[in-house]
């Protein structure tokens, strides 16, 4: 394809280059003319598009008349009837993608080459033609599509199949209509045939959970012979055992097949299928035995792939059996194997392994890339945070190897783990601020400096002698580059403001500010100085000066950059109440995005942010709700759109003390829609207790960009009120032009129904685990136990009647008890929660079935620090 | 032409295979394509799909090669007409002579073309297509309604031809032909 050629040189075999190395895109260019040449040389036209595609591999840019002018000369190369320059004529049509108004002038040319007889043609027309067109043409190419697709020619199946999985991206619902096809194709003798139809197909049935389950279940009953197809199968297959939902183990369905998968020769199948295994929710030691054996295997493996592949996949799992493996893996010769081998064993072993890997680590740190060492940094955070009671020698580790050269993503990793122990543990904190403080002495990464006086000046005011780190602070002023000076000035000024026997002598530093050679230092310098009372006088700093120092923005930063961009200089000046304060973007996609990397040092400082935290700060920004005191608990979203509906709506319940407020994320699928005052209206007359207070509608909801509207309820106070809601979304649409964007002006008001929601008791349950359930229970004492027995009524195994207890109670089973044996006829579960009001709840269950009519009897013992609490839950249980 | 310089021609054919490349434009289902097919097979098929883009044919008549681009004439395609025309041997403008209201277009879209520089002194022949059906206008009335008087930087010629018929097409080949010696 594109590839330059490589010659190597004999006399100097480590040197390679490319004979197109250092040629120039404005020659090419003036060359790209024998493109136009009445007698074509294919040859060389071959050349020159190979030349064209290596500059724009290499990273060159054309201009917009370049590349037009490239794309019609290369049209004419269709006259041409060499294989090999048709070939490279469809590699630079993908490659340039000229606008969509261009390319249109090759359709007819593709079209021909889609249905010739040569099968190259077949196939590269395909996938060009498929890149470059829209919904209109795809209708009347839609039958060679289809054709393609069950061609005898493996290349040109695929390529067609492939072609179909873009294609599902921007007109689902016309490839939607090749199922028949595809499921031909999977059936096909051609192993990458056989791979693209599956993962097609699934992706045409994925909405659809039965078709799913049925396409996975004749799947597996053989057939399928390409390694690739069957570990997509292995995939799916987990993903339908995942959803079925009823764990319950010994007739799990699809395990069977599972294990067979283990014994596939290709190596791929084992390893997926093992990773299945070993994913599977609630697993239990008998499923996971031969999958262990394979790894186990694997693990001693004379191939490095594989031994990778193995250490790799024992990572997340419980998989403790295999660390005798693993431990002969840890001087393994492939540095890349033992830092996984060391950083799994670090993540699943226990306490007292702890010292001995930290000293193999510690021999070979210096050995191993950067990206190796910020995975054994992140491992050796999370070990930390598991036992804090080790923290000293993992806190001395971190600070010598931040002593160490490393680059700026290692020693920020290295930063943001010394913070988090800092935050986690509060016995790390002084040693840990002081390693911070002999960092930045020596530190040559401005952003890093930057972020750790920020960190000081929270932190450091806090300790037991503040005064040690105000040199640290002080050297930067003398020592560093302008943002770090600025920087010491705001640390040391909060330094000042928290530390009142600091200030007289903060405030001379301060004043020495004033002479700095920067702006911006010297202008921090004299606001704090203004505002603080440098006037020698040592008060007490008012809360309001401290708050407008150093309190936190209250608006989103993106919304003050655009109204700041949106300020015209005038004589106004410019309000910054006037910035919106809704958060435009959903506060659940930033949470999915934050949790990827660790709360570092960006993060507020004030325990690590979770959806709650976030939720908090949403509700918290609108004026309507502020006075609804502390959130007690966020539902997960429920949905209240079918998949793939006009607009989606999901809803989740926020419970305060006396109030419901429901956000409602709403998403626009319609891109030729814009909705305005979007609101749902409720009826709440299935739910008596609760009265409406306040609602917030959602000003404008253009297409694909979610927003939120909510609704508050009043509810009596601390009582766990239950009540159901009929939703209707009430919005006016406005057409959009989907070629320029814009909105019409007039509008119609219309109205979408919404599935119900129901506000449930388990709502005002938060699940919190306990780590000893007996020590709790035990120490939660019997005064307000209360006992009673249940009937429950028949039911299919005893699983189902526990899951059906814990979803009904909304608490955290603890100790794995919600895992029942199979065929047991009697089992215990114990859960732990926190109702509302903050009130700690421990329950334990007692189950039994009658094996012959599967009548389930169920003893209900609670304790709670309230008796009212307890009577609740029994409550919630006798109405359920 | 004397005598002698016929022979001359006649002789270096026998010789030298001609080449030349046309371009075939006009617009939409004045019959571009069916002419394409005509020349080249002589075959001919009423219900044709509008050409999305363009057609390449190479046709040999005698010792004559001829490229023909035959090029999509729906609005979208008409802006790119010119890149196709530059250094052909000729272009040929395909007309619908009995399509009315499509006759002010078809004159516009056609100046507009000639004023490029790019395409100066190239010669051009206006084809009258479907003078089978009753209505068609005659060839004095479409050299008047395409103001192919106008033009006067070029050699224009104008034929009346019925692709469905095959009236006159060898005329047009004949043209062709002698055009692609002319130029060389």
């Amino acid at each position: 394809m594109a590839q330059p050629l490589v010659k190597k040189d004999d006399d100097r075999d480590d040197e390679e280059y490319s004979p197109f190395l250092g040629i120039e895109k404005g020659a090419v260019l003036q060359e790209a003319r024998v493109f136009n040449d009445p007698q074509l040389d294919a040859r060389r036209c071959s050349q020159v598009i190979t030349k064209l595609l290596y500059l724009l591999n290499q990273g060159e840019t054309f201009t917009k008349v370049e590349a037009t002018e490239v794309f019609f000369s290369v049209t004419k190369l269709f006259q041409s009837r060499d294989i090999g320059l048709r070939r490279m004529v469809y590699l630079i049509i993908k490659e340039l993608s000229p606008s969509a108004d261009e390319v249109i002038i090759v359709t007819s040319s593709l079209m021909k080459d889609m249905n010739s007889k040569t099968d190259m043609y077949r196939a590269n027309a395909i996938r060009v033609l498929c890149r470059i067109t829209d919904g209109t043409l795809l209708t009347q190419i839609e039958r060679y599509l289809k054709q393609a697709i069950v061609d005898k020619n493996p290349v040109v199946a695929s390529a067609a199949l492939v072609s179909g999985i873009h294609l599902l991206q921007t007109n689902p619902e016309i490839v939607k209509r090749w199922s028949n096809e595809v499921q031909e194709a999977v059936q096909s003798r051609a192993a990458l045939v056989q791979f693209h139809a599956l993962a097609l197909l699934h992706q045409i049935r994925q909405n659809d959970r039965l078709a799913v389950s049925k396409l996975v279940t004749s799947l597996t009953r053989g057939t399928v012979r390409s390694p690739l197809a069957q570990c997509l199968l292995i995939r799916y297959t987990s993903q339908v055992i995942r959803e079925s939902g009823n764990a319950q183990a010994g007739d799990r369905p699809f395990y069977d097949y599972l294990e067979a998968c283990l014994r596939h020769k290709a190596e791929m199948v084992i390893l997926e299928a093992a990773r299945a295994i070993t994913e599977l929710h609630g697993v239990t030691p008998r499923e996971l035995t031969p999958a262990i054996t394979v790894l186990q295997l694997f693990l001693s493996s004379s191939k490095p792939v594989l031994r990778f592949a193995a250490v790799a996949m024992t990572h997340p799992v419980p998989v403790t059996n295999c660390n005798i493996d693993m431990e002969s893996l840890i001087s393994d010769q492939n540095r890349s194997i033992a830092t996984l081998a060391i950083t799994t064993l670090l993540k699943t072993g226990n306490e007292s392994s702890v010292d001995r890997l930290m000293k193999q680590i510690t021999n070979f740190m210096s050995d191993i890339a950067d990206e190796f060492k910020i995975v054994v940094v992140e491992a050796i955070r999370s070990l930390c945070l598991k036992f804090p009671l080790k923290f000293r020698a993992l806190m001395n580790f971190l600070s010598n190897i931040l002593r160490e050269e490393g680059g700026f993503e290692y020693k920020k990793a290295i930063v943001d783990s010394i913070v988090i122990l800092i935050r986690d543990i509060p016995d790390a904190k002084e040693s840990g601020l002081l390693h911070l403080c002999e960092f930045i002495e020596d530190c040559e990464f401005t952003y890093l400096s930057t972020q750790i006086l920020h960190f000081l000046g929270i932190e450091g005011p806090k300790t037991s002698d503040p005064s040690k780190y105000i040199r640290y602070i002080y050297n930067r002023v003398h020592l560093e580059n302008a943002t770090v000076r600025a920087s010491a000035v705001s640390t040391l000024a909060k330094f000042g403001a928290m530390v009142d026997s600091l200030k007289p002598r903060v405030f001379i530093l301060l004043r020495r500010c004033l002479f700095d050679s920067d702006d911006e230092v010297r202008d921090r310098a004299t606001l704090y100085l203004n505002t603080l009372g440098g006037d020698g006088s040592v008060v007490e700093t008012d809360n309001d000066v401290k708050d407008f120092l150093f309190g936190s923005l209250d608006v989103p930063l993106v919304n003050l950059e655009t109204s700041l961009k949106n300020y015209e200089a005038s004589e106004e000046p410019f309000d910054i109440n006037s910035v919106p304060k809704e958060v435009k973007s959903q506060p659940l996609a930033e949470k999915k995005a934050q949790s990827k990397k660790p709360t570092g040092l960006g993060a507020p400082p004030t325990g690590p942010a979770s959806t709650v935290a976030a939720y908090e700060t949403l509700l918290s920004s609108i004026p309507e709700f502020s006075n609804f005191g502390k959130l007690f608990k966020s539902s997960a979203p429920v949905e209240l759109t079918e998949p793939e509906t006009e607009y989606a709506v999901n809803v989740v319940k926020h419970i305060f003390d006396s109030h419901v407020v429901f956000q409602y994320n709403c998403t626009n699928t319609i891109p030729e829609q814009l909705l305005e005052d979007v609101i749902v209206v409720v009826d709440a007359s299935e739910a008596e207790e609760f009265s409406e207070v306040a609602s917030r509608s959602l000003r404008s909801l253009p297409y694909d960009t979610p927003g939120q509207t909510f609704l508050a309820f009043e509810k009596p106070e601390g009582v766990p009120a239950v009540g159901k809601f009929t939703n209707l979304l009430r919005f006016i649409v406005k057409e959009v032009d989907p070629t320029t964007g814009e909105a019409e002006e007039d509008g119609v008001e219309d109205e979408y129904q919404l599935e119900d929601l129901e506000v449930v008791a388990a709502d005002y349950i938060l699940k919190v685990p306990v780590f000893n359930f007996k020590n709790a229970w035990d120490s939660m004492g019997a005064d307000f136990e209360r006992v009673d027995e249940y009937g429950l009524g028949p039911r299919e195994n005893l699983t189902e009647a526990v899951n059906a207890v814990i979803n009904l109670l909304g608490m955290q089973p603890c100790e794995g008890t919600e895992v029942v044996a199979s065929n047991s006829r009697s089992h215990t579960c114990v859960l732990s929660g926190v109702y509302i009001g903050n009130v700690k709840v421990l329950v334990r269950l007692l189950f039994g079935i009658d094996s012959s009519s599967k009548e389930v009897a169920m003893k209900l013992t609670v304790r709670s620090e309230d008796g009212a609490v307890s009577d609740a839950i029994h409550e919630i249980v006798a109405s359920g | 032409m004397g005598l002698w310089e016929a022979f001359l021609n006649w002789l270096r054919s026998l010789f030298f295979k001609q080449e030349m490349e046309l371009s075939l434009i006009g617009l939409q289902n004045a019959g571009k394509t069916s002419l394409v097919n005509v020349i080249a097979t002589g075959g001919y098929s009423e219900d044709m799909i509008p050409t999305v883009g363009f057609n390449m044919k190479k046709v040999t008549k005698g010792n004559v090669t001829i490229k023909l681009w035959d090029l999509g004439g729906q609005p979208r395609f008409r802006s790119m007409w010119e890149r196709y025309c530059r250094a052909v041997s000729s272009i040929v403008y395909v007309v619908d002579a009995a399509d009315y209201d499509n006759l002010p277009v078809s004159r516009r879209e056609l100046h507009d073309l000639l004023s490029k520089s790019s395409l100066n002194g190239i010669p051009l022949l206006v084809l009258g297509n479907k003078i089978d059906k009753k209505e068609a206008l005659s060839k004095e009335d479409l050299t008047e309604e395409m103001d192919l008087k106008s033009i006067t930087d070029r050699e224009v010629c104008c034929f009346m031809i019925s692709c469905k018929n095959s009236t006159n097409i060898d005329t047009v080949i004949d043209w062709l032909v002698k055009h692609s010696k002319s130029k060389n």
